[in-house]
């Protein structure tokens, strides 16, 4: 699970000298919001991000009231003014779980991908990361989910696969989410079959609780509540 | 009264699905026991299977995946494509018999012979993808069938209404693109059921974008939530879309005691259903329903079930 995987190779990059205009134009054309400005040795030297552009040209200048000098003024500035220097990169060799975090702490849509030598390899969007998870959930496939109650101790995991495997069931994926009983762990088997009534019983009778997957979502609900910050 | 077909043949029952699976051959005596008990089969006319044309099962799956599949069941393979597809060797056969059948009941209501149809089938049909089969599904029969009618008697609007418990991927995939046959489904949220398609945003594809409707039902629901959410999806967009015949894909694993979902609508709601279905045949279709025979694993339940569902179309 290697960003050098799911990233995107063939990068669209822009020159610093690029007149903002064209870099608008780039990367309507190309349905695209991140830039990454390159020199000539490909070497990473800052990103130009849609926002920026937007926030570099007010909305009014578009509705012509601005005069004739100030349009011009604005129609000269190109990337190197407005895009970001050094910009926060991450190495090919960095992990899917690293991008999520980095990009989650430093808030910005996509990362460029930089090799030892500072040159660019790829880049990472929020867009390829979501690609990289609901394959990891499996949910691609069709399958069944389950949702079980485990005692929060060894091996309760390792029962619960070989009795699901014991019935020639393929696993799309496993999660493991925290239970408002701090001694339990919530267990979702994601199954690739329709058939789990079989399985179903054979865990209960393995002494697990099944649980009633609307009732673990209410549980939970008041206790995840996160209150998103907005931008002022 | 109407005149109502009833296709059923003991052959349905020789497609074998081995140890712990739910997809048995007793669903169907289940099935034809309900409605013999309740004096009802005098009163239907009853259509035997027979084997279809190939080119009518063609105009839905490619001809690589059914040659696939019967070289797959004449070699003795018990899995096709997915484990949950056990099969035994005559599966092959038998699923052929279930298109035939049902394409001659289509035949009869569609010539005149008939008002409306119920086809209890093995195997069901509407999990199978064009080169896929998947969740016990072989042949689309109800997609099949959509198609036939078409082609056969020029029919420009079929609309589909799949209450089974499960989404209906492989007929929501065959038709997302054709504005000329309406999908619609009502199923266990797919966040919580098998396969994991027929969200809400879904509507379908291209010139096909519209004429998908998908509405899942969180589990625990029942009755109350499945009459809002068909009148809120179903209802108005069917008196908008017009269909000229309608198809069903009648599970019933949807019942509060059928083990393979989370949904528990009684055998009252399920007559709601299926009134309400025929209520829209009869405004748009001149009544003509054919209706096919999905899941439904509750073996105490598939009689009550069944005999109603025969009932209500009788009734009209
Ligand atoms: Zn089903």
């Amino acid at each position: 699970m290697f960003v050098s995987r799911s990233m995107t190779r063939k990068v669209i990059t822009v020159d610093q000298e690029a007149y903002i205009f064209e870099a608008q134009e780039l990367m309507t054309r190309k349905n695209i919001r991140h830039l990454p400005v390159v020199d000539k040795a490909n070497r990473l030297i800052g990103i130009v991000t849609d926002r920026d552009i937007r926030s570099a040209l007010p909305y009014r200048f578009f509705k012509e009231s601005f005069s004739e000098t100030k349009k011009e003024k604005l129609s000269n500035l190109s990337v190197k003014d407005i895009m970001s220097k050094n910009p926060i990169s991450i190495s090919p060799t960095y992990t899917i779980q690293d991008a999520l975090l980095v990009i989650q702490d430093s808030r910005v849509g996509a990362l460029p991908v930089v090799d030892d030598d500072g040159k660019l390899t790829g880049i990472i969007s929020v867009r390829d990361l979501l690609r990289a998870f609901t394959n990891v959930l499996g949910i691609g496939e069709p399958g069944t989910l389950l949702c079980i109650l485990v005692e929060e101790k060894v091996g309760q995991l390792k029962k619960i696969v070989d009795a699901i495997t014991k019935e020639n069931i393929s696993f799309g994926s496993v999660l493991v989410a925290r239970y408002w009983d701090e001694n339990k762990r919530a267990v979702f088997p994601y199954l690739l079959t329709q058939n789990v009534a079989h399985v179903k019983k054979k865990l209960e009778k393995l002494g697990f609780t099944l649980l009633d997957p609307m009732q673990w979502y209410l549980d939970q609900l008041p206790k995840h509540e996160v209150t998103a910050e907005t931008p002022k | 009264m109407n005149k109502t077909g009833f296709l059923y043949d003991e052959r349905y029952k020789l497609h074998e699905t081995g140890h712990f699976h739910p997809e048995v051959p007793d669903r169907l005596p289940s099935v034809y026991n309900g409605i013999k008990k309740a004096g009802l089969l005098s009163k239907l006319v009853q259509i035997k299977a027979c084997m279809p044309e190939m080119k009518w099962i063609e105009t839905v799956h490619d001809k690589n995946y059914i040659q696939r599949f019967e070289a797959a069941c004449s070699s003795g393979k018990t899995i096709f494509d997915s484990p949950d597809n056990q099969m035994c060797s005559v599966t092959y056969d038998t699923a052929l018999l279930a298109v035939g059948g049902i394409l001659a009941a289509v035949r009869q209501v569609m010539d005149g012979e008939l008002n409306n149809a119920f086809c209890a089938v093995r195997p069901p049909g509407h999990h199978a993808e064009i080169n896929r089969a998947m969740g016990f599904c072989y042949f689309n029969n109800i997609a099949i069938a959509a198609r036939y009618i078409q082609k056969q008697w020029g029919i420009e609007r079929v609309g589909i209404v799949d209450f089974d418990v499960h989404h209906g991927n492989g007929t929501q995939h065959i038709f997302e693109d054709d504005p000329t046959v309406f999908y619609y489904s009502i199923h266990q949220h797919p966040s919580f059921a098998y396969p994991g398609t027929g969200r809400e945003f879904e509507y379908g594809k291209n010139l096909g974008y519209g004429y998908t409707k998908n509405s899942p039902v969180l589990p625990g629901q029942g009755d109350t939530e499945y009459k809002r959410l068909m009148q809120r999806d179903l209802f108005p967009a069917f008196a908008e879309f017009k269909p000229e015949v309608i198809l069903v894909s009648a599970g019933f694993d949807a019942h509060v005691d059928d083990d393979m979902s989370d949904i528990k609508l009684s055998t009252e709601g399920f007559s709601w259903i299926v009134q309400k279905i025929v209520e829209m045949a009869n405004t748009c279709a001149h009544g003509r329903l054919i209706s096919v025979l999905e899941g439904g694993y509750s073996l105490r339940r598939l009689p009550e079930l069944a005999r109603n569902h025969v009932e209500i179309l009788l009734n009209g």
